[in-house]
């Protein structure tokens, strides 16, 4: 049992065309990404960008957090075994998961009760640079966890190495350039209700970033150390869907902040 | 057995000693301070409410440690102390480093901040010290942990981590049962203030009107939020010993989220109270903005021990849905699951997803007090309506979280004692769900007269009034089930037949508050009050009884004393019938909630004074309750088989139940409630 279930989770990826296709994903997600910057210098279409929105979230959901493998037929009984036990942490995090959704999607609601279709001035090159720096690390993410099922340990800490580098990169793009940047644009944190809602998205959504690189840093040592196998790597699994969620939301809040609305 | 007993007797008054001395030292301590603070000695320093707080802090502190030594619960509370002191010392030193005022006696010495901070990092240092970590950082480093720990034998696992669910469900009930008590204290002393119109009893304890009019807020605010937390600790207990039971499981499916949802409640209770020793607040339970911007810190205690509470609530609401989804003995379809796994299933979709937004909420609030984010100042944009959307996205659900595990109480014992089929079971079973989901859309009914847009009236009265059907769905199979059943009457069957009769109560006392052109005259009335009070005590209060008098004999292997549970019910029943009847009149009257003082001339007084009595009774009525539940503990053990003629599985093994379970899976072959049908069987072992 335990093996026939292996062998079709190695089957899943097992082969050249998992990383093909995540690579073919994120041509399409830059692609968007790309588009929604062109609909918010033309005609700012709030239907447009969401449907845009949409497609990119509905993308990484299912190629990259592969949620359906939530769907899976499990037939193992055996509470004890391992597959019992991965199918049983993959469905506690994707509830994990929904419950996070919804304080960004409270925060997300919060923004448009304050600010209606009106959004803050802020630099629109920055955002789409650290934006981009956070898609393209979901594709190394993506690429570094199909390399250990694939059984190439140094493929997988280089891609992860690089995620962690791009994530990082964000991270101190939004904290310490955009945010400077913003203040010093008088968006400031105790102004206005659109700087303290602008400041509260983007820092809880960096502190999400900055607890996802510390996860990507637990899995680096540990796959460093050689504690992971094609076979059994729930822990890269976890992190890498809890990377690619906080891209999701990233994806609402990067349309949300800097593109849908008339600039205040 | 006799060398274990006398043992934990000179424990236990070691225990007693070391609580006096802790509570003194504090006390001492706290004086000693506002004498240096202030540069001078005054006796009314003796009634600092602050320094009675830390008094009971080491108190609590010197007795855990007179009963254990340093362990569990004991290491826990040092490391919140330490880390609550180092947090505030870090906010302070940057305060101080980067020329920003860090002192201020007049505010409780610190900053709000460093306060906040300091907070969140004792209850962080609580999780470490307690050992609630200790395993996930293990993980972390790569290194493998056993599946299975045993527990030490004897009442100490109780005080430390276990991952047994039956001792983390203890573990709840006793919390939850603890602050019960405290948020009922809370009660009776605002109500013997209200016993009579004019200021007398709170002015006895604090030096001026101001102070005794603050405590009252405090009081008020405390005694909603602690019987909350209450609540959701008990019926957290309740379904974490009896659901992986009822489905035939070992275990929950994260046993250390578990321990983690239990231990990260201790600290946020700590932090709570506390609030009381940083001023208290006065907005009571829902922390409205634009208030909560002007409360003393203590509302910041506030904020974060819900928040922090909350997250108890979201793990163990993950814990159990993902343990029914995945570890139901064979057989178990959907529709064969026990009424009380329905119930704690959809309260935990609830408490899973919803709670976020309180947390949200409070969150908002606290960054706008520390860092001047304006999301509720008009004046800056912001909105104070949006306070309580985000509140009651979550607050109302809330209510369906406290009360259906009750419910699920109600439908699961009523077939046993009326000795018939549950009536109905497919529609019961999915009106537990009907009410989480439509709970989603009912929110705003709590704010018909906020000023919100009018449009949105209409609407959610008609969602709210669309509660009605699935809980009526639920009283009508209960009457059916009763209906010429051969029907018996011991304790737990009183208190759940008390619990549907009160309930009732509250569910027909909700329409009015429901429908907009009623509830502009009943808003922020003790009409609401009583209606609330109802639903709580029916939907929650008598099934959380009637669930322990039940399932005592299962957890300890004896049977609580009858004659002293009937005493319990009947001296419970009417004076909350009293109490609650008497709230809807004088609300219904005019009287305002939330208010110290009203006018003699209303004619409130003898009304008043009767809800006054009533509640003591009701605090009597526990009190004899707890007695019953220390006296039964003290017995031999009498009751190892089904007690209660059930089908259900956990009364097919011997009692107390054994530690990992059932020795061998069951199957479920039949319905659960079948009872009194010849040849109909349910699980077969």
């Amino acid at each position: 049992m335990t093996h026939a279930h292996t062998s079709q989770h190695a089957a899943s990826h097992g082969s050249k065309d998992a990383l093909f296709q995540g690579l073919v994903i994120f041509v399409l997600l830059a692609f968007l990404t790309a588009v929604e910057f062109f609909i918010a210098i033309t005609n700012a279409s709030v239907l447009l960008l969401s449907v845009a929105a949409l497609l990119k979230v509905g993308m990484v959901v299912y190629y990259y957090m592969h949620i359906y493998k939530l769907l899976e037929e499990d037939d193992e009984h055996d509470h004890s075994s391992f597959a019992w036990k991965v199918a049983t942490n993959r469905l506690g995090l994707w509830l994990f998961l929904l419950s996070d959704a919804f304080v960004f999607g409270g925060m997300f609601v919060a923004r448009f009760n304050l600010l209606g279709f009106t959004r803050p001035h802020l630099n629109q090159e920055l955002g789409l640079i650290v934006t981009s720096a956070l898609l393209i690390s979901s594709f190394f993410m993506n690429r570094g966890e199909t390399q250990m099922a694939l059984g190439d340990r140094k493929g997988f800490l280089i891609s992860t190495s690089i995620t962690f580098l791009l994530g990082l990169a964000f991270l101190l793009g939004v904290v310490f350039v955009e945010w400077p940047e913003a203040i010093h644009e008088g968006l400031t944190v105790d102004g206005s209700a659109a700087g303290g809602i602008f400041f509260l998205m983007t820092g809880m959504h960096a502190f999400h970033v900055l607890t996802g690189l510390i996860f990507l840093l637990v899995i680096l040592r540990n796959g460093w150390l050689g504690l992971y196998s094609p076979e059994r790597h729930w822990a890269v699994e976890a992190a890498a869907v809890y990377w690619h969620f906080v891209d999701v939301v990233w994806i609402f809040y990067y349309p949300a902040l800097y593109l849908i609305g008339k600039a205040l | 057995m006799t060398q274990s007993s006398s043992t934990s007797t000179g424990n236990l008054n070691r225990a007693l000693l070391f609580f006096l001395i802790g509570t003194l030292l504090g006390l001492a301590l706290g004086v000693g301070l506002h004498t240096a603070i202030s540069g001078g000695f005054n006796t009314t320093y003796w009634m600092d409410i602050p320094s009675w707080m830390l008094g009971l802090l080491l108190g609590t502190l010197g007795f855990f440690y007179g009963l254990l030594g340093y362990y569990g619960i004991v290491r826990g509370l040092v490391f919140q102390v330490v880390g609550t002191l180092a947090g505030i010392l870090l906010v302070s030193a940057i305060r101080a480093a980067l020329g920003l005022s860090f002192f201020d006696p007049a505010k409780f010495g610190f900053h709000e901040g460093a306060w906040v901070f300091g907070a969140l990092v004792g209850a962080v240092a609580f999780l470490a010290g307690v050992g609630a970590l200790t395993d996930w950082w293990k993980w972390a480093k790569g290194e493998a942990t056993s599946d299975h720990h045993e527990d030490v034998p004897g009442w100490r696992k109780y005080f430390g981590v276990s991952l047994d669910h039956k001792v983390i469900g203890i573990q709840y009930t006793v919390t939850s049962l603890l602050l019960l008590s405290v948020g009922g204290l809370f009660a009776l002393l605002f109500r013997v203030e209200l016993a009579e119109s004019g200021l007398q009893f709170l002015t006895v304890l604090t030096p001026d009107q101001t102070a005794a009019l603050n405590l009252y807020n405090s009081l008020m605010s405390l005694h909603g939020i602690v019987m909350i937390i209450s609540i959701l600790l008990g019926i957290a207990g309740v379904i974490n010993y009896l659901v992986p039971l009822l489905i035939g499981a070992a275990d929950m499916a994260f046993p250390r989220l578990n321990a983690f949802s239990f231990w990260v409640a201790v600290p946020a209770a700590v932090i709570l109270l506390g609030s009381l020793g940083l001023g208290g607040f006065d907005t009571g339970w829902t922390g409205y903005a634009p208030l909560a911007t002007r409360a003393p810190i203590g509302i910041q205690m506030f904020y974060l021990g819900v928040w922090v509470a909350g997250w108890s609530s979201i793990l163990g609401a993950l814990n159990l849905i993902a343990t029914v989804l995945r570890m139901r003995a064979r057989g178990m379809t959907a529709f064969r699951m026990p009424i009380l796994v329905w119930a704690s299933v959809a309260t935990s979709i609830i408490s899973l997803t919803a709670t976020q937004l309180i947390g949200l909420s409070f969150q908002m609030s606290m960054f706008e007090r520390l860092f001047g984010m304006p999301f509720f100042n008009v004046a800056k944009g912001g909105n104070p309506i949006l306070f309580q959307h985000l509140f009651w996205f979550y607050s109302h659900p809330a209510v369906y979280v406290f009360v259906l595990p009750g419910l699920g109480v109600i439908s699961e014992l009523l077939p046993v004692f009326a000795r018939k089929p549950l009536f109905g079971y497919r529609w019961v079973a999915l009106s537990s769900i009907g009410i989480a989901l439509v709970g989603f859309l009912v929110w705003a009914h709590h704010m018909f007269t906020s000023g919100m847009n009018e449009y949105l009236r209409v609407p959610f009265m008609y969602s709210t009034l669309l509660v009605a059907v699935p809980t009526g769905v639920k009283f009508f199979s209960w009457v059916a089930t009763l209906w010429k059943g051969k029907i018996e009457a011991p304790t737990p069957m009183l208190f759940v037949l008390g619990g549907i009769v009160v309930f009732l109560m509250g569910g027909l006392s909700g329409p009015p508050n429901a429908t907009v052109s009623t509830d502009l005259h009943l808003h922020d009335t003790y009409f609401i009050v009583g209606h609330f009070h109802s639903t709580m005590f029916g939907g929650y209060v008598f099934p959380f009884f009637a669930a322990i008098y039940y399932w005592f004999p299962k957890a300890t292997g004896k049977r609580l004393d009858e004659t002293l549970g009937k005493w319990h019910f009947w001296l419970m029943t009417p004076s909350f019938l009293v109490l609650t009847l008497f709230m809807m009149r004088v609300g219904l009257l005019g009287m305002r909630r939330r208010i110290a003082d009203y006018d003699p001339m209303l004619g409130f007084d003898p009304w008043h004074l009767a809800m006054t009595i009533a509640a003591f009774l009701i605090a009597l009525s526990v009190v004899i309750f707890f007695y019953n539940m220390v006296k039964t503990l003290r017995s031999p053990v009498t009751e190892t088989g089904n007690v209660w003629n059930s089908r259900s599985p956990e009364w097919q093994v011997p009692s107390p139940m054994p530690a990992h379970n059932y020795e061998k899976e069951f199957e479920v072959v039949g319905e659960p409630y079948d009872y009194g049908l010849p040849g109909s069987v349910y699980v077969k072992m």
